[in-house]
């Protein structure tokens, strides 16, 4: 069965270029650009993975993710975002909400390959951008 | 029209011309042995009557003799009906001679020979008739055993002459019903190889093409195999290129993004925020210091830092250092250092700036110059 991916970002392009690259991999696509869309999207279908940006546009990835965990607390999320974080900061704050982080300036190779890992897992390993 | 078609097509001609012939042969022959057939029918009918007719007169005279002696009315009676008899074969004869003009001139040498007998015959009746016994037993010594003899030698001649064209004509019709067995054995025999020839054409012409069909499938699947093999390698190139490009879309937006981002966070901050290179020019300034100078970025820009922000020197040393380039050499933050903010308008307003070099790699390549109003 195709997996769903549910990308959310206030960016246009950046929502385009990750449903070529996943849609070229094979997997079924839904995307938002807000947290409203967002939870449209996933009462719609539910997804198999949610990769969110930071900043979004009147909110706060992170808090969407908060808000999303306490009905699919199994489902991984990457944070895909141009802030950088260091690796203290992912362990110790970002890891209770999120299962890997990506900055928006590596490859989609590395995301992908996260993505890869995710989905193909029984459980959902955290990875940080240092692990790429 | 390939060249097996051609030979098939050239054999086939061959075994229809020869079954043609064959057939004409056959039907010419038979034409020829019905006629052969009636003409024997027709001689042994002829011999039958020439002896038939030799045998009545024999009859006749035999019955004449006894008659002669006995009176018996019966033997005259079957003396009439044997002349009658030898009547009818001749004209028998004569009618089965008509064609042909020797068997015409035998039949008229045996009715004349035959004729001179009933002559003889008719003479000794008359003698009886007239009770001369005398005349009857001289006729009878006068009569000349040498014609009977030769009646019977003349039958014989005919006879032997007929059985001789039978013959021949048994050996004429021997030799054309071997020649016909032999035409038809040879052309069985001809037909028979013919076939042969076609057939063997036409399997090695099968197993030629067979051969090459089979050549073909292998040809058809190396093709094949090499065409999955390129377009599979094809694809996976299409596949790279494409995910090369993506990738390569995906860095141009990340680094504008990143640069906007950059942008938007200097422009965002409330104090004034100059950007300096080593040199201490002017690299980038934020509009909170476009609107303390009263300028904007283009003409400050590659502009040094000291013609807007004059700090406050500490004269007390032998040597007067400019702090901003202390801290850059020092590679240490300045932080609220006394200073003046010089407007377009050469207008004075004190301020307290701080410096935090920027640091690539343990190498400082500029600065980040902060104001805030002193108070």
């Amino acid at each position: 069965m195709t997996q769903n991916i549910l990308t959310i970002d206030d960016e246009e392009v950046i929502l385009s270029l990750l449903r070529e690259l996943f849609e070229e991999e094979g997997y079924s696509i839904a995307q938002a650009s807000t947290p409203r869309e967002a939870k449209a999207a996933i009462a719609a279908k539910t997804p198999d993975l949610i990769i969110t940006d930071l900043q979004l546009a009147n909110s706060d990835g992170l808090e969407l993710v908060g808000s999303i965990r306490q009905d699919l607390p199994d489902v991984p999320v990457i944070l895909l975002t141009g802030v950088y974080f260091d690796e203290q900061t992912i362990d110790e704050k970002l890891s209770t909400k999120i299962t890997a982080y990506h900055n928006k300036t590596a490859p989609l190779e590395a995301l992908l390959k996260t993505v890869r890992k995710l989905l193909s897992a029984d459980e959902s390993p955290t990875a940080s951008a240092e692990d790429q | 029209m390939d060249k097996t078609f051609r030979l098939i097509l050239l054999v086939f001609a061959i075994l229809a011309t020869s079954m043609v012939t064959e057939v004409v042969l056959s039907i010419t022959n038979l034409q020829r042995a019905n006629r052969s057939a009636q003409w024997v029918n027709h001689t042994h009918a002829f011999i039958a009557e020439i002896n038939a007719a030799v045998t009545a007169g024999q009859r006749a005279e035999s019955a004449l003799h006894a008659f002669l002696l006995t009176n018996n009315p019966d033997q005259r009676a079957q003396m009439s009906q044997a002349f009658g008899e030898l009547s009818e074969h001749i004209e028998a004869a004569k009618a089965l001679a008509a064609s042909e003009a020797e068997s015409k001139s035998e039949v008229a040498e045996l009715e004349t020979a035959l004729i001179a007998r009933a002559d003889i015959a008719r003479a000794l009746l008359a003698a009886h008739r007239s009770g001369d016994t005398d005349s009857i037993h001289q006729q009878l010594s006068e009569d000349d055993p040498t014609q009977i003899d030769a009646l019977a030698s003349l039958n014989r001649r005919i006879v032997s002459r007929h059985q001789g064209l039978l013959q021949q004509r048994d050996r004429v019709e021997f030799n054309r019903d071997n020649r016909t067995r032999n035409t038809l054995y040879v052309g069985a025999g001809l037909t028979l190889l013919l076939l042969l020839i076609s057939s063997w054409f036409i399997r090695d012409d099968l197993k030629s093409r067979r051969r090459e069909a089979a050549l073909l499938a292998a040809s058809n699947e190396e093709l094949e195999a090499r065409v999955a093999e390129r377009t599979s390698e094809l694809k996976q190139s299409n596949r790279k290129l494409r995910a090369e490009n993506l990738e390569s879309r995906w860095s141009a937006q990340a680094l504008e993004h990143q640069l906007r981002y950059n942008n938007l966070i200097i422009e965002s901050v409330a104090s004034p925020v100059v950007v300096v290179t080593r040199a201490l020019n002017i690299s980038r300034v934020n509009p909170a210091f476009e609107n303390l100078i009263g300028e904007l970025a283009p003409a400050l820009v590659d502009q040094s830092i000291s013609e807007f922000v004059k700090l406050a020197i500490d004269e007390s040393g032998d040597e007067m250092i400019d702090p901003f380039e202390l801290s850059l050499r020092s590679n240490q933050d300045l932080v609220d250092h006394a200073a003046n903010a010089i407007d377009h308008n050469h207008k004075s307003r004190p301020m307290l700036a701080s410096l935090h070099p920027l640091r690539d790699h343990d190498r400082v390549v500029g600065g980040v110059i902060t104001l805030r109003p002193s108070n």
